[in-house]
């Protein structure tokens, strides 16, 4: 497996204005005591991470605890604003050709990487032909894109062979597109001591303890306050609440759920959180029987209770959802078709000719959510006479099982999703990448295949819609909930806002004393 | 040893009874036994009646120990789970004793490079640390509960060949032992009737203390996910879903950690007990002290 599908925070759609209540409605840290414009004093900002990111290089890690880090030591052309709208960051603007096909982008006059050496168009080419030629976790990004020059050191042309209206989410949602430095990736340094040109540069790694970022005086934006941060790994959430309580971190997202309710109600720790783009989700594997028949899936969707297994699995802190994009999103796609009806599926199975069905559910420990939400599914589907035997493995030995196909069913998440192509076309098109669950519609394929190169966009919102019908009503995947990002920080800190797409940005926090 | 000799089952039962801890002992481990046996029945709730409505009840009338995250009735998880805790126990250190008297026997009455071979197997063995050997055996093997149970019986494997193979080498050198083998009898049978009683108090006593120790190995795998598999209950694997919980649902963790407690303490009172029968060089001190008024 080459691509840990849930480190891979995802991408913001260009044109999808998210309405994000939570981020838009008074997120904003006012700092009540006065101490807000003492920012400028800098200091240290310590941040308790869940876990160690695996390495440093933002094109070959796929762990989402690298990202937290990377968020602020490197940039991409452009970037997702607070309502994940595309923004310029490295390009400060951009054309596109009439045909669609080709896209210019004029690079940020004064762009410097934090060694001081100039970032200039070579360097963006560099790093998407290292993607797209060594097959890295964005290439996928890249599927419609066939070259990218840089006639002159400011200007970057990207040429495609369809047109791709979420080109700019792909080349900017997330850091995983960031633009590198030459001799820092082909020394081999990159992996550890990562140069970039983002507001903090990478200053200490040590190994099982902390990353420490200072300011990189070199970045092209304001200037950040703090002199730098330290992220510091605390598996345990308990001990990272601690950790916030005490003063020995002001920063964390790694809190007990079950204590948030509580501590969102106090003023210190601040503790908040928007919905997130993620999904957690059942598969069932339709290369087995009887889930080949699209009935007895559809049993199971009645069979569950989503309520009950969001309540178990997040303790409150997620949004049921039967699709897969959020009510966030533009493309949101109210339809719930599923009602928590154990005898309508003991109906269905009855119909279906199933009987003494038993399901292999495969979850693993790295997420302990599935773990929990698979022992109530268990017990939801007793209830309509199917024996569930949950699986727990370890992730590595779990991919290699849902490679293999070697599953009855499983529940997995995906992290960071924006736009509809992300939610859909890996997933749930015959072809796709993560269609491991072998799903298989002719009706689903051709929309996908359709929406990817619609360029109108209410004309694309309607294919997936359709798509996205045919996907809950045939159980593809079952969808359960959209999680919502929970952070939480020292009452000192100001200038954070929790982001839904789950970046982590320290640019213009302050700390005060 | 003392003039009237009484039968070895007497004197345990004599001991155990003089001994209060002991007593006790017994009595937790009988209890054990019955709730291990009668575990489903006893349990006012089914094991994985999942409420998530009820989550985290304080213990009260209706759920004496309270619910767990799920909603689940703790007293009945722990009540089942003792099920698993004796399987183990009994199924990891019956495996221990098969094959570590076996070993031990061999070794110890052939001698030779088969002595050699064997006692430098189980003494690598020996030298790994007890969890981390078990740990590898199951990460090699998979986990559950099979898995686990194997892994504990080898761990714990060379302890029994070391003493059987101890006994067997003063034993071999007995008048009775050399007579048998003057009149023919073969090994096998010299090895069973004649070696092997003679070298089983110690046996005796390893085993109820290695049962102590298997229970809390099977926890600790447990506690690691490498145990028995959820939604089934099991102890350890309950303190680990409960750590999370210490500030604001105690009750998570202190029942099953209490299982834990009072099954590995009764295993261990009953063995020093039976130890202080049993093991020839405490017996001395025991004879002396029951014959001094």
């Amino acid at each position: 497996m080459s691509r840990n599908k849930l480190g891979v925070i995802g991408a913001a759609l260009t044109l999808a204005v998210g309405v994000l209540s939570g981020c838009t409605g008074g997120e904003a840290v006012d700092v009540g005591d006065g101490g807000g414009s003492a920012g400028g004093a800098g200091g240290v900002l310590n941040a308790a991470i869940g876990g160690e990111p695996d390495q440093l290089d933002p094109h070959k890690t796929s762990a989402y605890y690298s990202f937290e880090v990377l968020e602020n030591v490197y940039d991409t052309l452009v970037e997702p604003d607070a309502d994940l709208k595309m923004v310029p960051a490295l390009a400060t603007k951009w054309t596109t050709s009439e045909d669609q096909l080709t896209w210019t982008f004029t690079l940020r006059d004064g762009a410097k990487f934090s060694d001081g050496s100039p970032l200039t168009s070579e360097d963006v080419v560099y790093s998407y032909e290292r993607i797209i030629k060594q097959k890295l976790n964005t290439a996928y990004k890249f599927a419609t894109v066939k070259s990218v020059t840089g006639p002159d050191p400011a200007t970057v042309v990207v040429t495609l062979s369809a047109p791709t209206p979420n080109l700019l989410a792909n080349l900017g949602g997330f850091k995983g597109v960031a633009i590198v430095e030459k001799t820092n990736v082909e020394s081999g340094k990159v992996k550890t001591a990562p140069v970039g040109s983002g507001p903090f540069k990478v200053a200490g790694y040590t190994s099982g303890d902390s990353i420490k970022l200072v300011r990189n005086d070199a970045y092209w934006g304001d200037k950040p306050k703090l002199d730098g941060v330290t992220f510091t790994f605390v598996k345990d959430p308990t001990v990272a609440l601690q950790n916030l309580r005490s003063g020995q971190v002001q920063w964390t997202d790694n809190l007990p759920p079950q204590q948030v309710k509580s501590l969102r109600d106090g003023d210190d720790p601040v503790v908040e959180s928007a919905p997130s783009t993620d999904y957690w989700y059942v598969a069932l594997n339709e290369a087995r029987k009887p889930f080949d028949n699209p009935e007895v899936r559809r049993a199971i969707g009645y069979a569950l209770d989503r309520e009950a297994i969001t309540k178990a699995a997040k303790f409150g802190l997620a949004t049921v959802n039967q699709t897969a994009i959020p009510k966030s999103s533009a493309f949101f796609y109210d339809y719930a078709p599923y009602s928590h009806d154990p005898d309508k599926a003991k109906q269905m199975l009855d119909q279906a000719g199933v009987a003494n069905l038993t399901l292999d559910l495969m979850v693993t420990s790295e997420y302990p959510e599935t773990v929990t939400a698979a022992q109530v599914i268990a017990a939801q589907l007793k209830d309509v006479g199917i024996t569930v035997k949950i699986r727990t493995l370890d992730f590595a030995q779990w991919l290699d099982e849902q490679a293999k196909g070697n599953f009855g069913g499983f529940m997995l998440g995906w992290l960071g999703n924006v736009d509809p192509d992300e939610f859909y076309y890996a997933q749930h098109h015959s072809g796709g990448t993560f269609n491991f669950h072998k799903y298989a519609n002719p009706a689903v394929d051709k929309l996908l295949d359709q929406a990817r190169t619609e360029t109108d966009q209410g004309a694309r919102k309607q294919a997936y819609e359709q798509a996205a019908k045919l996907i809950v009503d045939d159980a593809s995947y079952l969808y359960l909930y959209n999680p919502d990002v929970v952070q939480g920080w020292s009452k000192k800190v100001s200038g954070y806002d929790v982001r839904s797409d789950r970046a982590i940005r320290f640019r213009s926090v302050a700390l005060g004393k | 040893m003392s003039g009237g000799r009484e039968s070895t089952g007497r004197r345990v039962l004599d001991a155990l009874r003089r001994d209060p801890l002991a007593v006790g002992g017994t009595f937790v481990l009988l209890l054990l036994i019955v709730v291990g046996v009668a575990g489903p029945w006893l349990a006012p709730a089914g094991v994985n009646d999942v409420d998530v409505d009820a989550m985290l009840r304080p213990p009260s009338g209706a759920h004496l120990f309270g619910t767990d995250e799920l909603g689940r009735d703790v007293l009945s998880r722990v009540l089942v789970a003792a099920r698993v805790s004796l399987e183990v126990g009994v199924v990891s250190v019956g495996i221990a004793l098969v094959a570590g008297v076996t070993l031990g026997l061999f070794a110890g009455y052939y001698r030779g490079w088969l002595d050699s071979v064997l006692m430098r197997c189980m003494d690598v063995l020996f030298a790994f640390p007890v969890l981390l050997l078990a740990v590898a055996i199951v990460a090699v093997l998979g986990p559950g509960l099979l898995t686990a149970m194997v892994a504990i019986g080898v761990v714990y494997t060379p302890i029994f060949a070391r003493i059987t193979r101890a006994g067997v080498l003063s034993v071999r050198e007995q008048v009775f032992v050399r007579a048998a083998v003057s009149i023919g009898a073969s090994d096998l049978r010299i090895m069973r009737r004649h070696v092997l009683p003679n070298i089983a108090a110690p046996l005796i006593v390893q085993t109820s203390l290695s049962l102590a120790f298997a229970i809390l190995s099977e926890a600790a795998l447990s506690f690691l996910g490498l145990g028995i598999q959820p939604p089934a209950p099991a102890w350890g694997r309950m303190l680990f879903d409960g750590r999370g919980f210490v500030t604001d649902a105690w009750w998570l963790g202190v029942f099953p950690g209490a299982a834990i407690f009072l099954t590995v303490l009764a295993f261990n009172l009953v063995g020093d007990a039976l130890r202080d029968v049993l093991d020839p060089r405490q017996l001395t001190v025991s004879e002396a002290r029951r014959s001094t008024p």
